[in-house]
């Protein structure tokens, strides 16, 4: 029904329907990447959205096809650099199964120690931009991104790189614990759960926040398990699923660990649900720096993959994130499929905008923690 | 320990084929908790509809092209998973039909899966799949102005990339 073509930008268009219009928000960089949502207005009111995705699509499964299997690590874990491990171990999964091999115990410690770093700095990432940015709270955006850093810290002290590790190859992650890593770990844990209480008195207990967030773009438990949701938005709807229990890969078996989730559905616990999602990786962190045990980190693994295919899947600091590898018995897969939570997620977006008003739609984007790079691929 | 888990895979495979005598052409366990089932894929809509409503299989994670040149066949696969039975909800079954590759059509399972909505459009941009009955198949990732064959056929080369 538009009259004339979307511009870049913010562009308004008549409608065959007096009342409404057209509106394009983006394809601007809302916190995390381009992406355009067109929505149409009456009013105040949002009638209908229709998310615009692909800006930053780049192919990433054709060019999988193209680069062996170490190489094209570093290329699919760019997708999301706030989440590198994990895109990065979900690839490496099947792999290892196609390969038949087995990383030993102490590898597979070091990665979970790694991938709940991860899933601490992607959800102080979140809270920082997507959540306190927009909703217009600073404060938070500066503890969280601050703390962040010193999380990135450790980090490239054990991989040495800040955000793209490409740390897992198959067989087991490239190097040990560094000399000294486990105490600041031990430390910087210490500090970052006193820091905890002082964001919930800052932020989730603010409230302005909840002012903000509460009630708004309520997901229902049944909508979620239609929708195929995953990650923190199926868990703040009340249902209990997480690829870290539901099929325990890494030294998840072995550790002691609660999936939190809430009833409500609405943004504020989606906020709420990352917030207890990072006590919980503070958590496993901890005893597992305390279970590690000695012995090899990783085992050789061919460059070659024998025919097949496998499915791995992990559990993404944005939900499920499920990897399908074929091979050919060449050193180069003949397919990747990446199901990622950012992509699976976006069918929540137009449902939940609907109906709300323009003014709420920044704080339900924030609190999907869509990710469009991860999205597009 | 092992024959415990199977026999869980069994038991699905058991029903769909008790089902769809003449549907399902080939079944496989890959592994404990993954079940690879070949389908023809007229019946993609009744299989879906008995995965969801008897075996409890509630959504997709997601819908995927694999092109087959040699066998001049694309292959859509369905990665069907569970959140409301917690007997399979460790399970990935993947749902596997072969279309002509000249004319891949298949009736979309939108209406059974609404998690299969932005799935079905990306295989439908990537690989020219048509879904017969989706609501809104549109282009999703690529430009606008993108012209041409679908880009993951096997038949798009990027020879600036490498060798393939």
């Amino acid at each position: 029904m538009t009259t004339e073509p979307p511009s870049p930008g913010i562009s308004i268009s008549k409608t065959a329907e007096p009342s409404t219009l057209d509106v394009s928000v983006g394809p601007q960089h809302p916190g995390s990447g381009h992406c355009r949502i067109l929505i149409r207005v009456d009013g105040d009111y949002i009638v209908s959205a229709d998310p615009d995705i692909g800006y930053v699509h780049r192919g990433c499964e054709k060019i999988a096809e193209y680069r062996n299997y170490v190489s094209n690590i570093p290329h699919l874990e760019r997708p999301n650099i706030a989440d590198a491990i994990h895109l990065n171990w979900g690839y490496v999964l099947p792999i290892e199964e196609l390969q038949g091999v087995v990383v030993p115990p102490r590898g597979k410690y070091i990665s979970t120690i790694a991938a709940e770093m991860n899933r601490i700095m992607s959800h102080l990432y979140g809270l920082a931009i997507m959540q306190g940015v927009f909703s217009g709270h600073t404060t938070i955006f500066m503890w969280a991104f601050g703390d962040r850093d010193l999380f990135i810290e450790l980090a490239e002290m054990l991989t040495g790189a800040r955000l793209t590790y490409s740390f897992l190859v198959p067989g087991g992650p490239r190097r040990d614990l560094p000399f000294g890593f486990e105490d600041r770990l031990s430390r910087l844990l210490d500090y970052f759960e006193k820091r905890l209480v002082e964001y919930d008195r800052i932020f989730f207990s603010n409230p302005s926040v909840i002012a903000r967030a509460k009630g708004i773009g309520v997901l229902k438990r049944e909508d979620a398990k239609k929708l195929g949701v995953v990650g923190p938005v199926l868990r703040a709807s009340g249902v209990k699923y997480d690829v870290r229990k539901v099929e325990p890969y890494g030294a998840y078996a072995d550790l002691e660990f609660d999936i939190p989730t809430f009833e409500e559905g609405d943004s504020y616990s989606r906020y709420l649900i990352r917030f207890e999602e990072m006590k919980q990786s503070v958590r496993i962190i901890r005893q597992a720096l305390e279970k590690i045990p000695k012995g090899p980190i990783a085992r050789k693994a061919p460059l070659v993959a024998p025919e097949g295919e496998a499915t791995g899947r992990v559990e993404s600091s944005r939900g499920e994130i499920t990897y399908l590898v074929m091979g050919d018995n060449s050193d180069k897969p003949s397919r990747v499929k990446i199901m990622n939570g950012s992509f699976r997620n976006l069918i929540a977006l137009p449902f939940l905008v609907r109906n709300v008003h323009v003014a709420d739609m920044p704080i339900i984007y924030g609190s999907l923690d869509y990710w469009p790079v991860e999205a597009d691929r | 320990m092992s024959q415990v888990s199977l026999s869980r895979e069994e038991a699905i495979i058991g029903q769909l084929k008790a089902r769809f005598p003449e549907a399902i052409e080939e079944t496989k366990i890959d592994r404990a908790r993954r079940v690879t089932i070949h389908f023809e894929k007229d019946h993609v809509q009744e299989i879906a509809m008995f995965m969801r409503d008897e075996l409890g299989f509630d959504h997709v994670k997601g819908v995927a092209g694999v092109d087959l040149p040699t066998q001049k066949k694309i292959e859509v696969l369905y990665f069907a998973g569970s959140y409301s039975n917690a007997e399979v909800q460790d399970f990935i079954v993947i749902l596997k039909a072969k279309l002509p590759r000249d004319n891949p059509i298949i009736a979309s399972v939108v209406s059974v899966w609404e998690s299969a909505h932005f799935h079905e459009r990306e295989t439908f941009e990537m690989f020219g799949v048509k879904f017969e009955g989706h609501p809104d198949l549109r282009k999703l990732l690529t430009l606008d102005n993108w012209e041409g064959p679908p880009p993951m056929l096997k038949d798009i080369k990027f020879p600036e990339m490498g060798q393939r």
